[in-house]
């Protein structure tokens, strides 16, 4: 009997984890593979792959991955998904990564600083350019004139207007 | 429409065997023209290969070289300026360099001496440039005894010879190790010939310069960006010395062009007077005197660049090489990768082919509306 249930907790712990590992491999895939050449971005319809230190993308669940040419058109996705693509839920995405300004590295969008109004430009214009710490944004909001130093809850429809 | 290809043929017929009938003639142009054509296009071949090799030499140039001047004059950096430029945000690395020129008196060439790169060499070990082991007849494992700052001299085993894909850059290498390096010229300790700063994000690069350079007003950063705009308004076919030689290329050409279009002889105003009494259409004579024409310059053209193309790629720019040499003794091989730009050879066909048919119109068309018995009496 002990030995059943053992045996049972063995598979159910193996399961998890195997769960476990392929969603963070889809995660971590999808921060260290390079964009499709013919990836475009569903907001303005440039091709991503031309601007790779600017690029953010949206993980769902099921491993479907959308590219933005870079924050804002990713946020102007996010806050109004149903223009975009009914089709998707908000609950259902896994992982926003976006670039970090200074290491490019990707990061979650959904932990990063964000400096908005500053005098660096991305491909669209007026940028949210993000970093993972807030040192690095708070420096760069000094170097570079930023206005607001914010976080990923104060994105808003209308702060996104701002940026046109 | 199949008699209008026959006509065609007859009128191209017709207009080879003119030329041949005029063979001195005709033979004499074509070799000027070919000439001309042939200098155009070497020129604009070398500028463009080299352009290449200067574009490979960069590739692997750092985002930023920091280098401190003292009295506006290059002076060793202090090393542990690195530590504070790779605090400023963005910076991902510092990096020093130790290099400088050693002159050997026997050869009396001026060797470059580099001592960084991720694969030292072992102590007293060395690797050559091939354009150094050529010179001095040394093969790997073979020594060379370099003299010092001190007046010692400082034997170094040949650990490898370098293979590099630019002959430019590599010919007069020596890398040495960095140790090494500082005993044979006596280099000061903690200081480093310049700072190699690498920033990830290219668009932050003029920042951390300005950043540098408020924070160590005795340095001079200078961009990579900066350097390839020298390079480019160097080797740029539309500028510099370049555009001078292209200037006299293309006016003697124009030189003879005009010659060509001003000069139709009385034999040949006389074959069109004659051409049109036996009923050739001011048309036809048109289409006979621009397939004339057309013959001439794109076998020129052809004939031209191909020329060109061997004289750069197969035979590294003899014409050239005396323009080239200055008073160095090592020179490079030069072995320019072949590379052809569609867009130049576009430039050139525009440039000699179109004008010169055009031209030989002209003349053509004012003998071929005169009168045919005024053509021939005159």
């Amino acid at each position: 009997m002990t030995k059943s249930r053992g045996r049972f907790f063995n598979k159910t712990m193996l399961l998890l984890t195997s769960c476990l590992l392929l969603s963070a491999l889809s995660v971590s895939a999808a921060k260290n593979e390079p964009v499709p050449k013919d990836a475009k971005c569903p907001v303005c319809g440039m091709f991503v792959a031309k601007f790779p230190d600017w690029n953010a993308s949206i993980v769902y669940r099921d491993g479907t991955k959308i590219y933005f040419d870079g924050p804002k058109d990713l946020f102007k996705y996010y806050t109004n998904p149903k223009k975009y693509d009914p089709t998707k839920k908000r609950a259902d995405i896994a992982f926003l990564g976006v670039k970090d300004y200074y290491t490019l590295a990707v990061i979650d969008g959904m932990q990063a600083y964000y400096v908005v109004g500053s005098n660096v430009n991305g491909p669209m214009g007026k940028e949210l350019i993000p970093f993972a710490n807030k040192g690095d944004a708070k420096g760069f909001e000094m170097d570079h004139q930023g206005r607001r130093l914010i976080r990923f809850q104060q994105i808003t429809p209308d702060l996104l207007n701002t940026l046109e | 429409m199949n008699r209008r290809i026959e006509r065609y043929r007859n009128i191209l017929d017709f207009a080879l065997s003119s030329l041949l009938r005029r063979k001195g003639k005709n033979l004499s142009l074509l070799g000027m023209y070919t000439v001309i054509v042939f200098f155009i296009a070497s020129l604009v071949f070398f500028i463009q290969a080299l352009k290449r090799e200067a574009a490979l030499v960069l590739d692997g140039a750092p985002d930023l070289v920091v280098q401190r001047l003292v009295a506006g004059r290059d002076d060793p950096i202090p090393v542990a300026y690195g530590y504070k430029i790779s605090a400023i945000r963005g910076v991902s690395e510092v990096k020093p360099r130790f290099w400088g020129y050693y002159y050997d008196p026997v050869t009396r060439a001026n060797f470059t001496l580099v001592a960084s790169g991720d694969d030292p060499p072992g102590r007293e070990s060395i690797y050559l440039g091939s354009g150094v082991a050529r010179l001095m007849h040394l093969n790997a494992g073979n020594y060379l005894s370099l003299r010092g700052a001190k007046g010692a001299s400082q034997v170094f085993s040949v650990q490898k010879i370098l293979a590099s894909n630019s002959e430019l850059v590599a010919a007069d290498l020596i890398q040495i190790r960095e140790d090494d390096f500082r005993t044979l010229f006596d280099f000061p300790a903690g200081r480093a010939t310049d700072l190699a700063v690498s920033v990830r994000n290219k668009v932050e690069v003029p920042t951390v310069a300005a950043k540098i350079a408020h924070e160590f007003p005795d340095t001079r950063p200078i961009l990579k960006s900066e350097m390839l705009r020298t390079y480019a308004s160097v080797f740029d076919w539309r500028g510099g010395m370049v555009i001078v030689l292209l200037f006299v290329a293309v006016l003697s050409f124009v030189i003879l062009a005009w010659d060509k279009a001003t000069g139709l002889s009385a034999e040949e105003r006389k074959e069109i007077g004659i051409l049109k009494s036996i009923g050739w259409e001011t048309g036809d004579v048109l289409i006979l005197k621009s397939f004339e024409g057309m013959v001439i310059s794109l076998t020129a053209y052809l004939a031209g660049v191909c020329l060109a193309y061997l004289h750069v790629f197969f035979f590294s720019a003899p014409f050239f090489e005396q323009a080239l040499k200055g008073w160095s003794v090592l020179y490079p091989q030069f072995k320019l990768a072949p590379f052809v730009d569609p867009y130049l050879l576009c430039v050139l066909f525009f440039l000699t082919v179109c004008p010169y048919t055009v031209s030989t119109i002209v003349p053509s068309w004012l003998a071929a509306t005169v009168d045919p018995d005024t053509a021939m009496r005159s």
